[in-house]
């Protein structure tokens, strides 16, 4: 479905290199691109295949590759050069256990950090992480189309349950965005390089090629695209690929909000975890607790007015996720500084409902522990311990 | 203005005294000039260092200015595009140093083995100059630098030898002060496929200061190495990458090329999703992933009110299939998942096996329920087939025997040895009477005979969808476990 998000969003350029549990994404790319009029082929290793998107992505085709822990780590240097030169280009990066091979097989929620934070300086990579293959198909759309308009590259964050499960899909209720291209500059400019108004404006791409000179670079440079030492100009162009993210940040949340006013603790998920987590909403509610659910499917920029509103009145958040140290949380929790912040975190294998579950009961406090039916003595599929850790922990 | 201006008259070249990267480009623009191609069709693509310097003495033509290395790559995805896009005949020129050939070597194979439209300058003056002087891959034996005080003592890289075996069309050595430089680079950028030149200089901040050489003495250098100069290889143009493709473009879309509109999906996806059904498998592991990588699959809810529907609650059945790698295991659990969505339940499908693939176990995970599924995984399973004792084992070391409880049902073939596990034990010799290929599908239709899950009409719809030669294969699985299951052959391990 990631495959069919970006063909239907315009991919018409496609680089891949195999890796479980990405390899699927590049198959079908393969088999599918030259049908439908683009190009889809093996480079020799990751830097490559980001390397040639980005170059097809200069001469304006919508370009994509799919990787996962082991060769996104290879490609930072590149992802930081389409930052720089202002290159619209959708990595998505199917996660698997780390560090280093890890498991190549098992699922994992362990890349947040190094999605997000990969680039000299920290500034802000949209990602956006789907739970099911339908959300595959409509994040894939949106990262195109957010990577267009911002002219920046954009990450889809699956995960090796959400991208090697097969499941149904109702073609007819697929939310189907419309299609952004990048604004493309005047025929009769003299040159196309970095010319913005304002700081958060997004300057008109020309592809080389074209009529109109193009000078792109991915060293500090000024608006004629020059390579300069840090002057006033350079450092306002350095803030503009900030900037020009931050002022979309409210535009580009997505989330899924099943909010209950009663409730005094909320649980945030994303990913896989998202499936885990309102199943075991579902079951608390059904054991008359009331609690509020969110799912985040904008990682970055961070939806904070979601969350605020998500948290309003609720007094423990949880945030369940399969990494160790919380991740998401972690990034959570400056925006959640006057509540009680509690991770529910596992690595290995999927967090079960029924670990979440008995997660916010260990948690205590906020569920009188007495209206809970007692714990079984074995409990099955739970083979990791599970633990909760305050933030900051 | 600038059709076929290249250098600017009036640059200030950025080099050190004598460094002959000022050579290289005004033969660089004295041979474009020489080509009269127009400014707009190059692509002029530098590599870090003093050679990246470049960009701004070329007003005309596009620059795009990368990192350490990859120049090469980024004019390969820029020559691939020529693919997809209408022919504009751009040349990307790469203008990159040692350095940057030495890190970056594999992007210079690939499009040598590619044979793209591009030509790459490699201005080899031995040693890293911006960042003071180190040696790379190319530094001749015991040539000074500051990381080899006491001369090199590795044998540099002969990249045109390395670049011949991987079969690139045009190659050239020469040296930076050779007058027929800008020749030989209009010969590199006219030739329609790959093409090299490899320009031999000195760096004078470095280099010749410390190994006391002038320009002279490059020669004698060179001479040491065995290096050849001039045209070294001049193949027959093949074909690029670029063309090859623009042809299988061509010959899949002639017919059904369609432009998209905002907010339309390719209409010739839409026609294929109203298939009730994706296509169906072939060969184990080749589809398993399928029903949600290349097509989304329509719901037929149409079975979701039959009364024979076990599965009432919301609670998702879970269902493992285990068996031997090769003997069809993942492939018969998802003609169970279409046979499920037919008759109106949601699916999912999660498969395991070992990592060399072909040898070992092959597994299945299976939810089935009349809501979405949410969570994918399974506490405990209420059903398990196994046919193989391969697939047996793997179920005793990932802990799925551990966690059954007394209500789940197993379904083994007869051969399976075991110890006593938790839960109804059914044996048949699955096997025997059906092959070992089909027996993963023989025992799902013995366990749908004793326990209707899934009405059997909704097999038929599966079986029909099909390829012809296979559906005769299925329907006799079928057939052979649904009668083991009418004869009453069961009975207790």
């Amino acid at each position: 479905m990631v495959a069919e998000g970006a063909l239907a969003a315009g991919c018409r350029f496609f680089a891949g290199y195999p890796i479980t549990p990405a390899s699927e994404i590049y198959e079908v790319m393969m088999r599918e691109q030259a049908s439908r009029g683009g190009l889809a082929l093996s480079a020799p290793d990751e830097i490559s295949s980001l390397c040639y998107c980005v170059g097809a992505s200069l001469r304006g085709l919508k370009a994509m590759t799919a990787t996962s822990g082991p060769g996104w780590a290879l490609m930072s240097e590149t992802v930081q050069y389409a930052l720089m030169s202002e290159t619209p280009v959708v990595i998505t990066l199917v996660q698997r256990l780390g560090p280093s091979t890890g498991g190549a097989t098992h699922g994992a929620q362990g890349d947040i950090f190094l999605a997000e934070f990969c680039t000299s300086g920290g500034y802000t990579i949209p990602v956006f992480a789907p739970s099911n293959a339908a959300e595959c198909y409509e994040l894939t759309r949106q990262a195109f189309n957010w990577s267009e308009r911002l002219r920046t590259p954009v990450v889809l964050l699956s995960d090796k349950e959400v991208g090697m499960t097969s499941e149904p899909v109702d073609e007819a209720a697929l939310a189907k965005p419309a299609v952004v291209e990048r604004t493309w500059g005047d025929a009769g400019a003299s040159i196309a390089a970095y010319d913005i108004e304002r700081v958060e404006d997004v300057p008109c791409f020309g592809p080389a090629g074209g009529e109109v000179k193009v000078t792109v670079t991915g060293s500090a440079h000024d608006r004629q695209g020059r390579l300069r030492k840090p002057s006033a100009e350079v450092v306002e162009l350095l803030l503009h690929l900030q900037r020009k993210i931050e002022v979309h940040a409210a535009d580009m949340a997505m989330v899924h909000a099943d909010l209950d006013p009663e409730a005094s603790c909320l649980l945030v998920s994303y990913g896989i975890t998202a499936r885990a987590a309102r199943q075991a909403v579902g079951m608390l509610r059904k054991e008359g607790f009331p609690i509020s659910f969110l799912q985040i499917q904008t990682l970055f920029p961070v939806p904070a007015e979601a969350l605020h509103r998500a948290a309003a009145g609720i007094r423990t958040v949880f945030v369940a996720e399969e990494n160790l140290t919380g991740q998401y949380r972690a990034v959570l929790a400056p925006l959640l500084n006057d509540r009680r912040l509690l991770g529910i975190n596992k690595i290995g294998s999927m967090i079960s409902p029924t670990e979440i579950v008995r997660a916010i009961r260990r948690a205590g406090g906020t569920i009188p522990r007495g209206d809970w039916p007692s714990e079984r003595s074995s409990e099955a599929g739970v083979r990791e311990p599970l633990g909760t850790r305050k933030a900051g922990v | 203005m600038g059709d076929t201006t290249y250098l600017a008259a009036d640059a200030k070249l950025p080099y050190c005294r004598g460094c002959g990267h000022a050579l290289v480009v005004r033969q660089l623009s004295r041979a474009l000039e020489g080509l009269a191609l127009p400014a707009r069709s190059i692509v002029l693509t530098t590599d870090i260092g003093c050679v990246g310097l470049a960009d701004s003495l070329f007003p005309y033509v596009h620059t795009v200015h990368t990192t350490h290395g990859r120049s090469t790559a980024m004019a390969i995805g820029m020559a691939l595009a020529e693919a997809v896009l209408p022919a504009s005949g751009l040349k990307p020129i790469v203008m990159i140093g040692d350095g940057g050939a030495m890190i970056g070597l594999l992007h210079l194979v690939h499009a040598a083995q590619l044979n793209v439209d591009i030509t790459v300058l490699v201005h080899n003056n031995f040693l890293f100059g911006m960042t003071g002087g180190q040696h790379s891959a190319f530094t001749p034996l015991d040539w000074c630098t500051s990381t080899t005080p006491e001369g090199n003592r590795v044998p540099p890289l002969d990249l045109l030898a390395l670049l011949r075996a991987a079969h690139a069309g045009s190659l050239a050595r020469q040296f930076a002060t050779d007058g027929n430089l800008n020749a030989v680079i209009a010969d590199a950028v006219a030739y329609p496929g790959f093409s090299l030149v490899e320009i031999l200089e000195i760096c004078t901040g470095y280099g010749g200061l410390m190994n006391k050489s002038k320009g002279a003495a490059l020669h004698e250098v060179a001479g040491r190495q065995g290096y050849a100069i001039g045209q070294l290889e001049a193949k027959q143009p093949r074909p690029t990458f670029t063309q090859l493709y623009r042809h299988e473009i061509d010959s899949k879309t002639a017919p059904l090329l369609v432009e998209e509109g905002p907010g339309v999906v390719d209409p010739r996806v839409e026609a294929a999703t109203h298939h009730p059904l994706p296509p169906p498998p072939t060969e184990e592991g080749s589809q398993l992933h399928r029903p949600k990588e290349s097509r989304p699959t329509s719901l037929q809810h149409a079975g979701a009110a039959d009364s024979r529907l076990k599965i009432q609650d919301s609670k998702p059945m879970h269902v493992v299939i285990a068996g031997a790698a090769g003997e069809r295991v993942q492939s018969s659990a998802a003609l169970l998942c279409r046979a499920a969505l037919s008759a109106g339940l949601y699916t999912t499908q999660k498969n395991d096996n070992p990592v060399t693939q072909g040898s070992g176990f092959s597994l299945s995970e299976i939810c089935l329920g009349p809501r979405p599924i949410q969570y994918t995984g399974m506490e405990s399973a209420d059903v398990v087939i196994a046919v193989s004792q391969e697939g047996w084992n793997e179920l005793t070391t990932n802990g799925t025997l551990s966690a059954l409880t007394p209500g789940s049902l197993l379904v083994l073939d007869s051969e399976i040895e075991t110890e006593s596990p938790t839960g109804r034990v059914v044996r048949q010799p699955f096997r025997r009477d059906a092959t070992p290929k089909r027996a993963a599908l023989a025992a799902i239709a013995f366990w749908l005979e004793k326990d209707p899950v899934i009405p059997n009409a909704t097999w038929q719809s599966v079986v029909a969808a099909l390829p012809v030669e296979r559906r005769t294969d299925v329907s006799e699985a079928l057939g052979i476990g649904s009668n083991l299951a009418c004869q009453g052959g069961e009975r207790a391990a």
